[in-house]
């Protein structure tokens, strides 16, 4: 059995890390490269958010679930606005 | 206005870099993110637009505290139930801030940059100490950490949930706008208002950071605001000198360092504010 906590420090460190690598690898190659790099950095934060909302849905702590899966939806309305 | 001669494309991106490692350590080391530091250079330094210069403080910021959350958590620091209920108000913000940022004029963001870095400035300058709130209760918010320094389990009860709701509301916000992370408006809220022993309180933000600053990002990002060829000598450089800063923590616990980065940020404040009034041509 993984702890959230255990999962959660998991989720933030690999995806940083493979964030950080990509836009890396993005600066010496093509800004595309970057763009992706850049995209997984910022899911990296909801990704985390996800994780904690499951796990809170499968302790039926209805509560925390709902507050994770407000969060996503923030996440998801601001990703449909875009502004310029 | 004189004219800018045109730079060294290679330039920017190493000065970012290097100016990175040394924001990045400093900040560590005195529990200030990398973020205030990083953004004063790319709009005074190097004149990047501020939206732009926001756009990629934010995506440093997410860098950063997304790796000093992932230990912070597995060490048991961080309040998980209390981190997911106020990001719930500080992610709201952030969505408000970068939209309220986004419809306002490049001197309005330094004007609001600049009444940030006195705010900063101002709680630099006071201590910060650390009173035991008394022993949890029954309620599902107290919480507890093991407190390396002292070596005893910390347990504290959480008080003023409003009032804290209330701060990570405007520090989202304020995240949104200038780019930096919040922790300077949550932590003193959480630890004072709230009763959280500063450890504890310090954890819970930094862990709330990196969503409240995705939140807003996502937005820049769309908008086609996150210069992706100096994305990656900023997250380098703020990582890289935030590892080489939280080692020195232990070391420097220097007020005369404390005091002297206050009043740069005092300095650099009202620059800012000053150029946002057209009253400076920086």
């Amino acid at each position: 059995m993984v702890n959230v906590e255990d999962l959660i420090s998991w989720v933030l460190r690999t995806g940083v890390l493979s964030g950080v690598a990509i836009t890396t690898t993005g600066f010496f190659m093509s800004t595309e490269i970057a763009w992706l790099g850049v995209l997984v950095l910022i899911l990296t934060p909801f990704m985390r958010v996800i994780m904690a909302g499951i796990y809170f849905l499968s302790r039926k702590d209805m509560v925390y679930s709902a507050l994770a899966a407000y969060v996503i939806m923030i996440l998801v309305i601001g990703s449909f606005l875009r502004i310029i | 206005m004189k004219e800018m001669k045109a730079l060294d494309p290679n330039f920017v991106p190493i000065a970012i870099l290097l100016f990175g490692i040394f924001a990045g350590s400093l900040g560590a080391m005195l529990g200030l993110g990398g973020g205030v530091l990083m953004i004063i250079f790319l709009i005074l330094a190097l004149n990047i637009p501020a939206h732009q210069a926001v756009a990629l403080s934010l995506i440093a910021v997410i860098a950063s505290s997304s790796m000093a959350g992932s230990v912070y958590i597995k060490d048991r620091m961080t309040n998980l139930k209390l981190a997911m209920i106020l990001e719930a108000f500080t992610v709201s913000g952030a969505v408000a801030g970068a939209f309220l940022a986004l419809s306002l004029p490049v001197s309005a963001i330094q004007a609001i940059l600049g009444c940030v870095l006195f705010y900063t400035s101002i709680t630099m300058f006071k201590e910060r100490k650390d009173e035991c709130s008394g022993y949890a209760g029954n309620g599902s918010l107290d919480g507890e950490f093991y407190d390396e320094q002292a070596c005893k389990t910390v347990r504290y009860k959480v008080k003023n949930l409003g009032l804290g709701a209330l701060a990570s509301l405007i520090a989202g916000a304020v995240s949104g706008m200038v780019g930096i992370g919040g922790g300077v408006i949550k932590v003193p809220i959480m630890n004072i208002v709230m009763k959280i022993p500063i450890k504890a309180a310090a954890a819970t933000s930094n862990f709330m950071v990196g969503v409240t600053a995705a939140a807003s990002a996502v937005i820049y990002f769309q908008s086609g605001l996150v210069d992706l060829r100096l994305s990656a000598p900023t997250i380098l450089g703020i990582m890289v000198g935030a590892y080489f800063g939280t080692r020195l923590l232990a070391r420097s616990r220097s007020i005369v360092l404390r005091k002297a980065l206050a009043m740069v940020l005092a300095f650099f404040g009202t620059i800012l504010m000053l150029k946002a009034g057209g009253l400076l041509a920086w």
